[in-house]
């Protein structure tokens, strides 16, 4: 009897969540569909019929418009540059940050998410006035390896956050065995850990990458002459043309929003376990 | 000769958390500090040196009306967006975790709006709800339900909710994650045997799911908090703070100071108060996170 009203109760809730699902689904989607159906319709379509789904004309023109006329191409080489440059270091820092804390410093690391939601509390914008300050005086306006070094800001603290997770799950045993062989501590750390925390290192490392390539209060502030800018701004700035075209806006839009949505897919797992366990102390 | 073995060791150790260190220390705690001396000085964003002038600058920001609306309108901001993208984002979570097919499909889509670059999150909505080629404004009239036109962001009652809605579309996932991965850490039996006892799915839900999520959903409350009271891009880039200062922050009230105006020093002092009061809010959240813990979560 109770089994049967809890078999029922089951059907009807699964219902409602397929739905409530379903709708939140739609409502996820539908501006990624919006800027690529936006994208590739032709001129005055938008304008013609605003509501219409489908294009009447497929359409590449505005991609071409966006990389051949408006130079949109030099800008995604500089978030490219500066992405993955942030990237690199921040890994290598992180990574060496990360496993010295949990295996050298674990009363440090007791204490560590305190601290990194401290830094975490510092506003972006606060940080924004040194920065440019200390950026103006070292000539590193307008510079890509300036951008890079103020990146670390943010990315080092995430990344360290998510790899103390994944450093916590490695047996002490397996690298104490290779102590006894005589391995020192950084060929342990190479030879040894990374290999096991590999694709929790991959998911961290594309997770910076989405963050340092979506970046853009850092960017405004230090990259102000069109041909420096990293896409974010060089967005922002297209938008403040007087004749703006929408449809060229969507094909810049796209070429910025897939990578991220993408990289993002298929780490979104690892990442979301990696927030959990570093978030225990 | 120990001593000195272990000396060795020692340094070898912190040369691991060195560079974390001094990225940590020269990034992020030093321009703590720098910004401090500043927000006491009247530095100029182009012209070069500056006077020491105490509390000129704070006097000058706490005796302004657009700062104590702006301080207004991110409490609102925060408490609004917070509260929106919690509720979504949890009733996501539970409804995920009760399907069985399509699981992973659902959560694949469900996170798209978490990938979006805040470029993208205000052309994308600025596109949809454009007041003239718009997609819904139109919509809207044509299935009947408006006159003409809504626009959502230059009318003074639809701009507010507006921006809060996008910004729960883009922080919700976030929220949905976070939540499914910590219920599914409740054990299934302790559900089996509440429902064995005649438990209604409410007391289950009250009884042993909150009580085994609340210290993640708790840190999560605490970090969503700080993100959004500190955000700029958003509604930056969407309504720049208007329509007449309505949808200025905090934030955006520092960047107008520093940027616009070109006074840093303000600028500074404007961000330091900033500090200050998200420093006292997480003090009280740490609080109860620490009280929950203690009685053992």
């Amino acid at each position: 009897m109770a089994n049967k009203k809890a078999l029922r109760r089951g059907w009807f809730g699964r219902t409602v969540s397929y739905v409530y699902l379903t709708v939140l689904s739609v409502a996820a989607a539908f501006p990624l569909l919006w800027i690529l159906l936006s994208s590739v319709k032709g001129k005055g379509e938008m304008t013609g019929d605003p509501t219409a789904f489908l294009p009447k004309a497929f359409t590449l023109d505005n991609y071409t418009t966006v990389i051949g006329q408006l130079g949109f191409g030099g800008n995604i080489v500089n978030s490219v540059v500066v992405a993955f440059s942030t990237t690199l270091i921040a890994v290598a820092v992180s990574a060496l940050g990360a496993y010295g804390v949990v295996r050298f410093f674990p009363r440090f690391g007791k204490k560590i998410t305190r601290v990194l939601i401290t830094t975490y509390m510092f506003p972006p914008i606060l940080l924004a006035v040194p920065y440019s300050i200390v950026m103006g005086k070292a000539g590193l306006m307008n510079n890509r390896g300036g951008l890079i070094i103020v990146y670390l800001s943010f990315s080092v603290p995430y990344a360290i956050w998510l790899l103390v997770g994944f450093f916590q799950t490695v047996p002490l045993e397996i690298e104490e065995a290779a102590r006894v062989d005589g391995a020192g501590k950084l060929q342990v750390f190479a030879q040894v850990v990374l290999p096991i925390v590999a694709p929790g290192l991959v998911a961290v490392a594309i997770y910076t990458f989405i963050n340092a390539w979506n970046e853009f209060l850092y960017s405004l502030i230090l990259m102000n002459s069109s041909g420096k800018m990293t896409v974010a701004v060089a967005l922002k700035s297209l938008e403040g043309q007087e004749v703006m075209d929408w449809g060229v806006m969507m094909a810049a839009a796209a070429l910025v929003v897939i990578p991220s949505v993408l990289f993002f897919m298929l780490i979104q797992k690892k990442i979301a376990y990696g927030l959990a366990a570093g978030s225990v102390k | 000769m120990k001593k000195i073995n272990r000396f060795k060791a020692g340094m070898a150790s912190f040369c691991f958390i060195l560079p974390a260190l001094l990225v940590v220390g020269l990034l992020l705690f030093y321009p703590v500090v720098s910004s401090l001396f500043y927000s006491f000085t009247s530095k100029h964003l182009i012209k070069s040196g500056c006077e020491f002038v105490w509390f000129e600058n704070y006097v000058r920001i706490l005796r302004d009306e657009e700062f104590w609306s702006a301080f207004l309108t991110s409490i609102k901001w925060t408490a609004a967006s917070l509260l929106g993208q919690v509720m979504v984002g949890f009733t996501a979570a539970l409804a995920l975790n009760r399907i069985r097919r399509g699981r992973g499909l659902y959560r694949t889509v469900l996170i798209i709006p978490w990938a979006f670059p805040s470029i993208i999150l205000a052309l994308s909505w600025k596109w949809i709800l454009n007041g003239v080629f718009g997609f819904l404004p139109n919509f809207l009239v044509k299935i009947g339900l408006c006159d003409t036109a809504p626009q959502f962001f230059s009318n003074s009652n639809l701009v507010f909710p507006t921006l809060v809605f996008i910004n729960v579309w883009f922080g919700a996932p976030l929220i949905m994650v976070n939540v499914l991965s910590a219920l599914q850490t409740v054990p299934q039996d302790q559900y089996e045997a509440a429902q064995l006892d005649g438990a209604s799915p409410w007391q289950s839900f009250v009884h042993i799911t909150l009580p085994h999520i609340r210290v993640v959903v708790g840190l999560l409350m605490v970090l969503r908090t700080i993100w959004v009271f500190n955000n700029f891009d958003t509604i930056y880039l969407i309504t720049g703070g208007g329509p007449a200062g309505l949808t200025q922050t905090m934030p955006i009230y520092a960047y107008n100071t520093g940027w616009g105006l070109k006074q840093l020093g303000r600028s500074s002092a404007v961000t330091v108060v900033l500090l200050i009061f998200l420093l006292l809010v997480c003090m009280l959240y740490f609080k109860l996170l620490d009280k929950w813990e203690q009685e053992g979560a």
